[in-house]
């Protein structure tokens, strides 16, 4: 496996066998993990190919916990990385080195539901899925569903602000927090929102939703839930070629029509799919899944008007899911699509970037015509309702010269985001893989701007410095290539 | 470059205090230019765009400057196939809204006012109306903006597309900011389609327990309202909106008819002219009144929030009005003018609420019980670190200092 070295801060102290002992009494000596073949399960998280070894890990069980970790770590000098489930995409819980790691997976209590009013308050180590499981009985969900969520925590959701397919309706984990208990890096504890309302001051959760774990480490949640929508409508449209299948999301945005979810598939990604799946598919071009929700007239009425566009638009054929197996199992073909991508190619990069959802066709057709000038194939499945592009740069790390070309291009898909007025992420994160293209996005005014956000809350960088904001002496560098999750080698993850 | 400015008249005035000084830039670059001066010049500077919200909070400690953001009205920049606008900040929303119109779009934003209030006022002032119920804030519809920090440093966030996890949250940071942490000088916001069909029903004359109910039914029966307000002091008159496609409105009034069966109350869905007519008198109710204050709880404390907020007010005021929003939790009550009793009555009325984990906020009062009240009571719990986000973002304390909560 290539590993790049993380583009860290400077590390600050060293634990010490004194600090470790510390440690270990706050958190229990079971919990604090400090021998050298224990601490490499942390090194990396979902982007592996970055990797450092942390100077210990400490797994708290309480907030008292987590502040006595983090004034201990202050006063011994060492940057503080917290951690979820380990699944982020772009090493927003890569360690620096020497660090603490302070892993949430211990704290995953359900600590209040209060249906009437549609909130609940968790511990951040629960898996995002477990919440709505737990509310499935009472009708109700928690509705950012990242395609990770069976096993990503909520504490993960709220530090990466993470989406999913339905956000484009639902929107995503910042519209759905309402309040959270936070440590801040003086080792206070703070309650920041909650259930009612407008609470006055500033709006700070607004700043800490996908702050990446560089401004405190959240210890409780308060969710906004749902009431499920009465009725769901699916809908799969296979196209001659992506003009079409963008052509057709135009239409049904243009007409109206808010769907649940709209994802797209080109070519390459529908055989992947199919390899790995068995969803009978034709290999077409191009083809669209959409979910409409809401009141069952609503619905009904959506999908009947989505199928006639989208037969307009020049789709081969039109299929709607007999029942929910059925549509199971074709959300399972589209989120599987990228773990199957490893049938078809031997390594792939996996790349993130928002264009404005108009451009979709030129810019697939842009992404085309590089990867031909590279000699290089790419797959494309992505939220085409929102423009979150996922192209997948497909090359053979044995063939001399084909990784670095591969980095390269998905490095210009990035730049090629920025010039269509898009974003480097739409919803991985910046973490340390991205770190660098912040200056392609950003001039150093907004980046300075964002720099005195971070010092009013962690004046001292403890946490997760080096990630989310470039230094100057970073930019320049370049980032590396794609390497699978374990998890989603062994199929227990999907990516998207 | 110096960017023009004049003497601060009468129709300038902040709380009755009359500025020396009004800037009224007509460009970012002039907006940054402006608050370089005022930064050489150590004034304080409160922005103005409609004025329709500067009741919100404290009186600024200092007044050295306004900066009017009048001049700073185009569109920017308007893709409707992307449902995407980038506007200046000193738009009004019903200029916005009109020239979306066209392309059968709009910004699902509908606080009073429309014609005067900014859309950059807006979003600093957190304003909102019936239309939350469904969309949110502009906090839920904000994608990207240009702030001008109080050194005159223009900074942007977020971007102009839906999704982006690109850096820190500027924009939504800035949502209630009140002025305190930088001028916003462009928004870029989502937009959604204009609905087909609209359609509101009244039910009239519910008591509060009823009123918690409907917004409780509404939930379980598995509706998706755009917008549902109450008006009247106990008994309420609730109205419901839907809209969209037409079959679905037509089938969720006829849902929402049976509600209304269930909790005894009347169901009427009104033509279009009594239902603009309603929404125009919740407007104007929202408007109108020298006393306006913001109650927050959560919507199944509604019967308390009716006996000890909404009732404390109304006894000690005669005339005093309600408009909610019975399934967020949140309301106005206004009265006429300022009473005998009435800094008490606010005072109960807010240790009710403070109770209940909710707050008692001034939107408007005239400057004697202003004195007698604090603007926004018990200090937020996170105090220490919304002090050091505007001692980070504005260390000279000089923009709007002392009108957020807190005293910051």
């Amino acid at each position: 496996m290539s590993t790049r070295p993380g583009t860290h801060a400077a590390a600050a102290g060293k634990v010490t066998a004194g600090v470790a002992a510390r440690m270990a009494a706050i958190v229990g000596a079971r919990n604090c993990i400090s021998e050298a073949s224990e601490l490499s399960t942390y090194e990396c998280d979902g982007l592996l190919a970055m990797r450092v070894a942390p100077g210990l890990v400490v797994l708290p069980g309480s907030t008292e916990e987590v502040a006595a970790v983090v004034r201990l770590a202050r006063e011994a000098g060492l940057a503080i990385v917290p951690r979820g489930a380990g699944t982020g995409l772009s090493g927003g819980a890569l360690p620096v080195p020497g660090c603490v790691v302070v892993a949430l997976s211990r704290m995953r209590r359900i600590l209040a539901v209060d249906l009437e009013n549609g909130w609940m308050r968790v511990e951040p180590g629960i898996a995002n899925l477990d919440v709505s499981k737990h509310l499935a009985p009472a009708g109700a969900y928690y509705a950012p569903d990242p395609s990770s969520q069976s096993i990503c925590s909520i504490g993960g959701n709220v530090a990466e602000n993470s989406g999913g397919a339905h956000c484009l309706k639902y929107g995503f984990t910042t519209n759905h927090v309402l309040g959270v208990r936070a440590v801040l890096a003086d080792g206070s504890v703070a309650d920041i929102g909650g259930p009612v309302l407008d609470a006055p001051g500033y709006d700070l959760l607004a700043a800490l939703v996908g702050s990446e774990g560089t401004l405190a480490i959240v210890t409780e949640v308060v969710l906004r839930i749902l009431r499920k929508p009465e009725a769901t409508r699916t809908l799969f449209a296979t196209f001659p070629t992506t003009d079409e299948a963008g052509q057709a999301v135009s239409a049904i945005i243009a007409s109206g029509i808010v769907p649940a979810a709209i994802e797209m598939m080109d070519r390459l990604a529908i055989v992947a799919a199919k390899a790995a799946t068995g969803v009978d598919w034709p290999e077409v071009g191009a083809a669209l899944l959409m979910d409409v929700d809401g009141p069952l007239a609503e619905a009904e009425f959506t999908v009947a008007n989505a199928e006639r566009l989208v037969r307009s638009a020049g789709a081969l054929e039109v299929r709607r899911p007999r029942d929910e197996a059925e549509r199971a199992l074709m959300w399972k073909g589209r989120k599987s699509a990228f773990a199957a991508v490893g049938r078809i190619s031997p390594n792939y990069i996996v790349q993130d970037g928002v264009i404005p959802r108009s451009e979709i066709a030129r810019v697939l057709g842009e992404v085309e015509r590089l990867a031909t000038e590279a000699g290089l194939r790419v797959a494309n499945v992505f939220h085409a309702g929102d423009g979150n592009l996922h192209p997948l740069v497909l090359y053979d790390g044995h063939v001399a010269g084909q990784q670095q070309r591969a980095e390269e291009l998905a490095g210009e898909i990035l730049r090629m985001c920025i010039r269509y007025g898009g974003s480097i992420t739409g919803e991985h994160g910046v973490g340390a893989d991205k770190v660098l293209y912040m200056c392609d996005m950003f001039g150093r005014d907004d980046l300075e701007t964002m720099d005195l956000v971070r010092a009013a809350f962690d004046p001292g960088r403890l946490f997760n410095p080096g990630k989310l904001l470039p230094t100057p002496r970073l930019c320049g560098e370049r980032p590396g290539p794609y390497v699978p999750h374990p998890a989603e080698v062994a199929g227990v993850a999907e990516r998207f | 470059m110096a960017v023009a400015r004049r003497p601060g008249a009468a129709a300038d005035a902040v709380l009755d205090a009359v500025p020396p000084v009004v800037f009224e830039p007509a460009s970012t670059a002039e907006a940054a230019e402006a608050l370089r001066e005022c930064a050489g010049e150590k004034r304080a500077v409160v922005f103005v765009g409609g004025g329709t919200e500067l009741g919100v909070g404290a009186p600024p400690r200092g007044l050295g400057a306004v900066l009017r953001t009048g001049a700073l009205s185009r569109v920017v920049e308007y893709a409707p196939a992307d449902q995407i606008v980038t506007v200046e900040a000193g738009i009004t929303l019903a200029a916005l809204q009109g020239s979306l119109r066209g392309h059968h779009q709009r910004l699902a934003l509908d606080p009073p006012r429309a014609g005067e209030a900014t859309v950059g006022g807006i979003v600093a002032a957190n304003s909102f109306g019936p239309l939350r119920t469904r969309y949110g804030t502009s906090r839920d519809l904000i994608v990207g903006v240009t702030l001008v920090r109080a050194d005159g440093v223009v900074a942007r966030g977020g971007g102009k597309v839906v999704k982006n996890v690109a850096g820190f949250d500027l924009p939504r940071l800035m949502v209630g900011s009140l002025g305190t942490l930088g001028l916003i000088a462009t928004a870029t916001f989502r937009l959604h389609p204009l609905p087909d069909e609209s359609a509101t029903l009244l039910l009239p004359g519910l008591a509060a327990a009823a009123v918690r109910r409907l917004a409780a039914r509404l939930r379980e029966a598995q509706l998706e309202p755009a917008a549902v307000a109450v008006v009247g002091i106990n008994p309420f008159d609730a109205a419901v909106r839907f809209e969209g496609f037409t079959a679905s409105v037509k089938a969720q009034s006829e849902r929402l008819a049976a509600i209304a069966g269930e909790l005894g109350a009347a169901c009427d869905r009104l033509a279009p002219a009594p239902a603009a007519s309603w929404w125009e008198r919740h407007d104007a109710a929202r408007s109108r009144g020298a006393v306006r204050l913001k109650l927050a709880a959560l919507p199944s404390q509604f019967e308390t929030v009716a006996r000890e907020a909404i009732g404390a007010v109304a006894t000690a005021a005669a005339g005093s009005e309600y408009v909610g929003y019975p399934t967020l939790g949140l309301g106005f009550v206004s009265a006429p003018a300022a009473g005998n009793g009435l800094a008490a009555a606010i005072g109960a009325a807010r240790a009710a609420l403070e109770r209940l984990g909710g707050s008692l906020a001034v939107h408007a009062a005239p400057p004697e019980l202003r004195a007698a009240l604090d603007p926004w009571g018990a200090a937020p719990p996170a105090l220490a670190l919304m002090r050091s986000l505007k001692a980070q973002l504005d260390p000279e304390a000089r923009l709007a200092p002392g009108r957020q909560a807190g005293g910051i």
